[in-house]
Formats: structure tokens, C-alpha cells, sequence
């Protein structure tokens, strides 16, 4: 049955697997081939600016990088699955924007930072599932819904205060919250604990749920999807329900690190969201991608703006720089993919006469 | 070889054609020759290679080998603009207008008429595009925006486009499959307008009584493969579909003997809402395999759908007594009806997945308890499945988009055999497949059969229902045209059907 020397590409379908091809079988999984050219820039980068920089490859300031890009880590986990859906989120920064006033508001009110926290989230959850129901069950397209959105959940983060920044330093809920974002597990900050936990659960739902294996299929082939019992319009909800989900943890992160809730938020956050996504090797066009590609997505950017920082280069080429790294990276990645897709559209024109079949009119 | 036109100096000549896809080869060694003032008709089944010629001529698919001459030259067509420039226009089934252009600016598209100061002369523009739609006697408005108008108008509206051009090659594919008989009846006339005025036209349709109104001589492509070019009218149409069909292949079928069982599949009075399928009842028994045969637009695609949950139909189906509820593809799943789309790439692939989660695709709930995948007893029936429907793959991780159109099918099938569902409705269940997947999935046919399902095989491809089924339903105008037995019923010999289904009409001495 199996074989030492057995690879995977020759292996007949139902050997059994030996070490090798077992290890193999977990890279191809993982898909590592989807986002090597970017992990490869990950790593030069970081050698660059490990030789360049003292101060770059120290604890301190590998905490700051995670720190400082948390809160597009959470929002990018919850881009991820609305782009495998093949759809895209524009209004997710716009919803922080909107939950880190509720947030602030109620932290304003005295509650209890659990509560706090539950309610914040619950109302991301809520005005995700307002996305959701637009784009699954309305059938309007998610590029008018979420840009509409992200107008409406930046104006309301504006109205519900007159435009004010809510200071929340001084309320009674801050004190735990200020010890989850700027604390310690021991030597491991408790955000890269928070975030590690996040990516995790996120990866196994799209791995190892049913919901996963259907927002795949829904984005891959939405039709082939509901002929084989899929409930796509569920399953569309379900994906803006959890970008809203992410936008109000990102929320809470926001907030506690800033001390408090401000109606603006930063114009370039949008795109390094969406971007971080993208270079991680999830596809646009759905049905393809992960959460740990987008982990390496959020890196690469935050490690690109770190190093300019430490090199002293003015911030206003971090834009020029990250909208290079996204054509780069997405560009390559389409001529490494090119060959399959022109023998598939080759393939599907294949033989045939009588012209193509009679659809449901 | 026919000499009926021989005096008429050959406008294209094609010798050795051949052209290759993944797994099937289109067309292999074909020679045509096209007179000037001849209507040639291209004939063959579905896939023989008809279409694949077309497009080689129109410069849309150039062939791997084989040369074509245009007036004794040499002339190498790499591209759609060098077809045009040559003459050569083609009409085909599928449209190329703008839908949100008018129908003035789609006759003239690329060859708008100008003004002195380079502006479109848009008085100019409608005038001669009424002229060339009252030639045709095309009714419509040269203002409407053409995605408005009805399909058939919009094949008009095409073939007006074609029709205007200094075309010295029309080739015609299927160009009236959606077309009224008044309507066809035009075409056909401006057809032997355009033959008497010295145009050459290649013609490809799967109506019999068109090709023998305007052609002269028909050649007969089979796997494609060339079987020979015939006058008409003097081959008869029974010879010409004869030729199309080829009865050598009759055990590459396999047929078995299977006991057939209680009825197991009850339709009464089904009918799609858009209303392409008419009340239609039928029943089919366990064991059974029940060949449906028809036309393009005969109603037979719609009752696959209609069957399979995928679009909105009324009527009542039933499955060991029970009802389903229609119009919802889970409604028909857990109702036990089985459904394989004829479209594999645009209803049944997921192209960016691997083989593995291809298979799994339609055992989500099978193998998930409490939302959760049981990862491991889904890898086992993945790899279980890979091996008894002989996908050939290196692996379940390889990418679906990598493998054969045949084992494509074969897992788009294997996925909902494995279920072992008691009704299975396959929509064209070997198109786009090659030979040897096409032996290979009727074993699998006939396993599924074997094992108790009552298996409907709807198929535009009549040899293999003939090979396949028990029982054979024609389909014309959106129902049952004729019914019967394959093996005892003498009323229902082969002849009779493959006249049918050909020509849409029964032969002569039946009517």
C-alpha cells in the first residue's frame, strides 16, 4: 500500500499515505502555494529591515506591529469570508466607525464593560445582517448596498454624538478593557492572544463547518450551489451578519487603544483592509482563499509600514507603497493561475454543435 | 464524392481539418469544398464537429491542422476581423448584439455611416437599417433598445446584420432554431436570393425539410470525422440520418437486462410557470431508464429543471407516493429526486475547488452533525467514490478545473449516484464528454438502475438513448409527443425515432 518514496502527484487516489506525502497533503491544504510569493516578500522585507533596523526585530517592536494593525486584522478576518463569497464589504470600517460610538456611548452611560462589549457587538452583528438582508434576500447588488451603507453607518456614527469624540478613559468600564488591549498573558500581549484565538476559530469554521464548505460552494458556483441544496441566500447573510460581527470586535479593540470613540475614521483603512485580503490570496471573484493568507496579508502591510516608520520615510508613501504591493501581488498571482483558467475555458468550449443549452429562459 | 455542382468554381476549399480539445478530438482530417451560387449543408449529430468547422471558417477557432483555400489560395483565418475581410459572415444560435444599443446602431455596429465632419450620420443610420429590416420583413422599431425585444427579434435583428454585409460565405449554424416557421420562412428566402446572386452559403440546422428546400448538396460529419458529401435531393432523408447515426456502436452501450421494479416516480400535470413545459404527466418504475428525446426548445430541458426543483413549476410529482414540493432544488433533494443540470460548467462545477470538495459538495449535510464535518468519513466516501466512478486524478486535493470534461462529469454524477436517491433526472448526461467517458458513465447509468433507481436520461444525443433506455418520451412543443416501448414496440423502431427527433416531425408514411 504506501510507499516511502511515493509523491503525491503519482500517488494512486486511495493509497494510503505515508509521512512524506501526508506533510505534503497539509501544505497543499493549507493552500501555502496560494500565498508563498507573499509570504517570500514577508520574509525579504523583514530580513531587509532585521539588517537595516536594530530596533526591528525585537518583542517590543513585533508587540507594536501586531498591536497597531489589530483592528485590520479583525476587520480583514471578516472581509475575508465576504470576498469568498464573491462579494466585498465596502462599508466594514464605516460600521466600526458606527460601533465604536455605541460603544462609547454606553461606556459613557456607565455600564459594565462585558455588557458594554455584548451590546457593541451586537449591534455590529445587526447592521451586518442589514447589509445581509439587502444583498441576499432584496437581491440588491452588495456594491450598492455597502457603498449606501458606508455612508449611512459613517453619518450615523457622526449624528449619534453631533460629531464629538466620546472620551472614554475615565469610565468605570475602561479598566478591563484598557487590560485587554494594552496587557499581558505573560510575556504574550493579550491582543496577539485575542487575535491568534480569532484566527483560529475563524479558519476551523471555514474549514471544518458546513457553513464553511456552502460559502465556498456559494462562492465558487452559486448556482451549482443551490442545485445541490445549498441555502445561498443564508449563507449571503450569514457572511455580511459576521463582517458586521468582526466590525464591532474591531470596535472594542479601536476604542480601548485610543482611549476613546471618535465618529472619523481613516480614510486608507478601507483599502489596507481589503488589500491585506487580497494580497493574501483570496480571490475576488469567491470561492477561494483563507483566513491565514489574510493574517500574512496583514502583516506584509504592517510590517512595510513599520519599516517605513523606521526608516524615517514620510508617512505619505505608505498609500503609494501598499497600492503597489496589492497590483504586485494580485497580478502575479493571476499569471500563476492563468494556465489553468485558459485550458478550463478552452475545455468548456469544447466540441460541439446545437449551440449552447436551453436555459431556464 | 458529389459532382451535382461541379461546374460552379469552389470558393473554399478545406482539406485536412482537424482540431483538438482536452480529451476529445472535435474534428479529425475533414475536407469540404463550398461552390459559389451552392448551399451546402453541414449535417451530423450533435458534437459531431458541425459547429467547430463553422467556427474554424470564421475565424474564431483556427484548427490545430489542415489548410483552407479561398479561390485557390492559401489563407490562413487566425481571427474573427480576417473572416469578415475574407467575406465570411457567420449567424450562429448564439448572439453577439449589444444589448443596450438600438436596433438601428446593432445592424451598422463597427460600420456606422458618417457625416462629412466625422459624426454619426444618425438620419442615414435608421434609414438604412429599415431598409434592411423591411427586406427581411422584420418588424420592429430601428429605436428600440435590442435586450428589450424578444429573442426570436433579436435572431432577426442579427441575422439583418449579416444579411447587409457583402458577405461571399454565409454560414448559417442553427440560425433558425429560435425562429418562427414564418419567420425561417423568410431566411430561407433571402438565402436563395443571396445563392442566385453567386454567394456561397454553408448551412448547418438540425430541420431536415430546410436543408432539402435550399440545399444542394449535404456532407455528413460523424465523431468528427467526415462520412461523405451527397446531393440533394436525391439522398433520401432516411440515408442521411442513417449516414448521421452510424449503428456500429450498438454494445458500446453495455446494455444490461435489469428487473424492473413498482413505480417509483409519479408526475401529473407538470408544467414550468415561464411556460416552455406544458402539462406533462409520465411515471417511471424502479430499475427503469427512461430516454427522453426532443428538440431544442421541445420542452424536454425544462422538464430536467422542473423535475430537479430549479425553476418554478406546478403540477404534482411524486416519489414512493409521496409529494415533493416543487420549484426548490432541497425540496427535490430530500424528496429523494436526484438532479444532474445539462450546463456542467455553468450549474454543476465548482471550478476553484479540488475533486474532493467537488464530491462533498452535495454531501454537506451528510457528513456534518451539529454543523460540524466529520472531516474524516467525508475523506473516506471522497476517496471511496474517486475510485468506484473511476475519476482519474492524482488526488481528491487536485483542482477540478485541471481534469477532463469526462471526469468532470463523472464526478458531477458519482456525487449524486452516492446518495442513492430513489429517482435520478440526468440532463444530458455525456455532452462535452469523450468516448471512453461516455461507455464508462453508461455503466454507471445502469448500476444506479440496478440498484433501484428510476433513472430519466434526457439527451440531444439520440444513440445513446436508443443504446441506453427502456422506454423512449419524444418531446415537441413543450410536451409528450409520442411515447413507447424501445424494444417491443414496432410502432417505435429506431428509424422512426431517430426521424423524429432529427427532424421534429414524424416520416412521411407515420404521419
Amino acid at each position: 500500500m504506501s510507499t516511502q518514496t511515493t509523491t503525491p502527484e503519482d500517488a494512486p487516489p486511495a493509497a494510503s499515505r505515508s509521512g512524506a506525502t501526508a506533510i505534503a497533503a497539509v501544505l497543499r491544504r493549507s493552500a501555502i502555494g496560494r500565498y508563498a510569493g507573499v509570504l517570500v516578500g514577508l520574509l525579504i522585507v523583514s530580513l531587509y529591515l532585521t539588517i537595516t533596523q536594530d530596533t526591528f526585530l525585537t518583542w517590543n517592536n513585533i508587540t507594536n506591529i501586531v498591536a497597531s494593525n489589530s483592528v485590520i486584522l479583525i476587520l480583514a478576518i471578516g472581509a475575508t469570508f465576504v470576498i469568498i463569497s464573491a462579494g466585498i464589504d465596502l462599508s466594514t470600517v464605516s460600521a466600526m466607525a458606527a460601533c465604536a460610538l455605541v460603544f462609547g456611548l454606553t461606556l459613557e452611560a456607565g455600564w459594565a464593560a462585558p455588557v458594554a462589549i455584548v451590546a457593541t457587538v451586537a449591534f455590529g452583528l445587526f447592521i451586518g445582517s442589514l447589509n445581509g438582508f439587502m444583498i441576499s434576500k432584496l437581491k440588491i447588488s452588495f456594491l450598492v448596498v455597502t457603498l449606501g451603507t458606508l455612508s449611512i453607518f459613517q453619518s450615523f456614527a457622526l449624528v449619534v454624538n453631533d460629531g464629538a469624540t466620546i472620551s472614554v478613559f475615565s469610565t468605570a468600564g475602561f479598566g478591563p478593557i484598557k487590560e485587554f488591549v494594552n496587557g499581558d498573558l505573560g510575556p504574550i500581549p493579550t491582543l496577539m492572544i485575542f487575535d491568534a484565538v480569532l484566527l483560529l476559530v475563524a479558519g476551523g469554521v471555514l474549514r471544518y463547518t458546513s457553513f464553511g464548505r456552502a460559502l465556498f460552494a456559494v462562492g465558487s458556483n452559486p448556482e451549482a450551489a443551490r442545485l445541490n441544496g445549498v441555502n445561498v441566500a443564508a449563507v449571503l447573510l450569514a457572511v455580511y451578519a459576521i463582517a458586521g460581527l468582526a466590525a464591532g470586535l474591531a470596535s472594542v479593540v479601536q476604542v480601548g487603544r485610543l482611549t476613546g470613540a471618535s465618529p472619523e475614521s481613516d480614510p486608507s483603512m478601507l483599502m489596507t483592509v481589503i488589500a491585506a485580503v487580497l494580497i493574501g490570496g483570496t480571490a475576488y471573484t469567491g470561492g477561494e482563499g483563507g483566513v491565514l493568507g489574510t493574517m500574512i496579508g496583514v502583516l506584509f502591510l504592517g510590517v512595510i509600514q513599520n519599516g517605513l516608520t523606521l526608516s524615517d520615510v514620510s508617512s505619505f508613501w505608505q498609500g503609494m507603497v501598499s497600492g503597489l504591493i496589492l497590483i504586485g501581488a494580485v497580478g502575479l498571482g493571476m499569471l500563476r493561475g492563468r494556465g489553468i483558467r485558459i485550458r478550463r475555458s478552452r475545455a468548456s468550449t469544447a466540441p460541439g454543435s446545437g449551440g449552447p443549452a436551453p436555459g431556464p429562459a | 464524392m458529389s459532382t451535382v455542382t461541379a461546374l460552379a468554381p469552389p470558393l473554399v476549399r478545406i482539406t485536412g481539418a482537424s482540431k483538438s480539445f482536452p480529451g476529445v478530438k472535435a474534428l479529425d482530417g475533414v475536407d469540404l469544398t463550398i461552390r459559389r451560387g451552392e448551399v451546402h449543408a453541414l449535417t451530423g449529430e450533435n458534437g459531431s464537429g458541425k459547429s467547430t468547422l463553422a467556427r474554424a471558417l470564421a475565424g474564431m477557432m483556427p484548427p490545430d491542422a489542415g489548410t483552407i483555400e479561398i479561390d485557390g489560395v492559401v489563407t490562413a483565418i487566425p481571427d474573427p476581423k480576417t473572416a469578415l475581410d475574407l467575406g465570411i459572415v457567420l449567424i450562429s444560435q448564439e448572439l453577439t448584439l449589444a444589448p443596450t444599443l438600438s436596433v438601428a446602431e446593432n445592424v451598422f455596429l463597427g460600420r456606422l455611416p458618417r457625416t462629412r465632419f466625422g459624426a454619426i450620420d444618425w438620419p442615414r443610420l435608421r434609414e438604412d437599417a429599415q431598409r434592411v429590416l423591411d427586406r427581411l420583413g422584420v418588424h420592429v422599431d430601428v429605436d428600440q433598445r435590442v435586450g428589450d425585444l424578444t429573442l426570436e427579434l433579436q435572431q432577426e435583428v442579427e441575422i439583418a446584420r449579416a444579411m447587409s454585409t457583402e458577405a461571399r460565405l454565409l454560414i448559417l449554424d442553427e440560425a433558425t432554431s429560435s425562429l418562427s416557421e414564418a419567420a425561417t420562412d423568410r431566411l430561407l428566402t433571402m438565402v436563395e436570393e443571396q445563392r442566385d446572386a453567386g454567394v456561397a452559403v454553408l448551412t448547418i440546422s438540425h430541420r431536415m425539410p430546410e436543408l432539402y428546400r435550399v440545399a444542394s448538396v449535404a456532407t455528413v460529419l460523424r465523431d468528427g470525422r467526415l462520412m461523405g458529401s451527397y446531393p440533394l435531393p436525391e439522398t433520401t432523408e432516411h440515408q442521411l440520418v442513417a449516414r448521421m447515426v452510424g449503428r456500429e456502436l450498438s454494445d458500446f452501450y453495455g446494455k444490461r437486462a435489469i428487473p424492473i421494479g413498482d413505480v417509483v416516480l409519479e408526475v401529473e400535470d407538470l408544467q414550468t410557470q415561464d411556460g416552455q413545459l406544458r402539462p406533462t404527466s409520465l411515471r417511471v418504475r424502479a430499475g427503469e431508464i427512461v430516454g427522453v428525446a426532443g428538440l431544442v426548445g421541445s420542452g424536454k430541458a425544462e422538464l430536467g429543471l422542473a423535475l430537479g426543483g430549479a425553476v418554478a413549476a406546478r403540477g404534482t410529482v411524486s416519489v414512493r407516493g409521496r409529494t415533493v414540493r416543487l420549484g426548490d432544488p432541497r425540496a427535490a433533494r430530500s424528496g429523494g429526486i436526484g438532479f444532474v443540470p445539462d450546463d456542467r460548467k455553468s450549474g454543476a462545477i465548482f471550478p476553484t475547488r479540488s475533486v474532493g470538495e467537488n464530491f462533498a459538495a452535495a454531501w454537506i449535510q451528510r457528513f456534518s452533525r451539529g454543523g460540524v464535518v466529520d472531516a474524516r468519513a467525508e475523506r473516506g466516501a471522497v476517496r471511496e467514490a474517486i475510485e468506484r466512478y473511476g475519476v482519474v486524478t492524482s488526488s481528491e486535493h487536485q483542482s477540478i478545473a485541471t481534469l477532463s470534461g469526462g471526469n468532470q462529469q463523472k464526478v458531477v454524477l458519482g456525487r449524486i449516484f452516492a446518495l442513492g436517491l430513489d429517482v435520478l433526472v440526468l440532463s444530458e448526461p455525456t455532452r462535452g464528454v469523450d468516448v471512453g467517458a461516455k461507455a464508462a458513465i453508461y455503466q454507471l447509468m445502469q448500476d444506479a438502475a440496478e440498484q433501484g433507481a428510476a433513472v430519466i436520461v434526457i439527451s440531444s444525443e439520440l444513440p445513446e438513448l436508443l443504446g441506453i433506455a427502456d422506454r423512449l418520451l419524444v418531446f415537441s412543443h413543450g410536451t409528450i409527443a409520442l411515447a413507447g416501448e424501445l424494444v417491443n414496440d414496432a410502432a417505435l423502431d429506431e428509424e422512426t425515432v431517430a426521424h423524429i427527433a432529427v427532424t421534429g416531425q414524424p416520416p412521411v408514411a407515420a404521419r
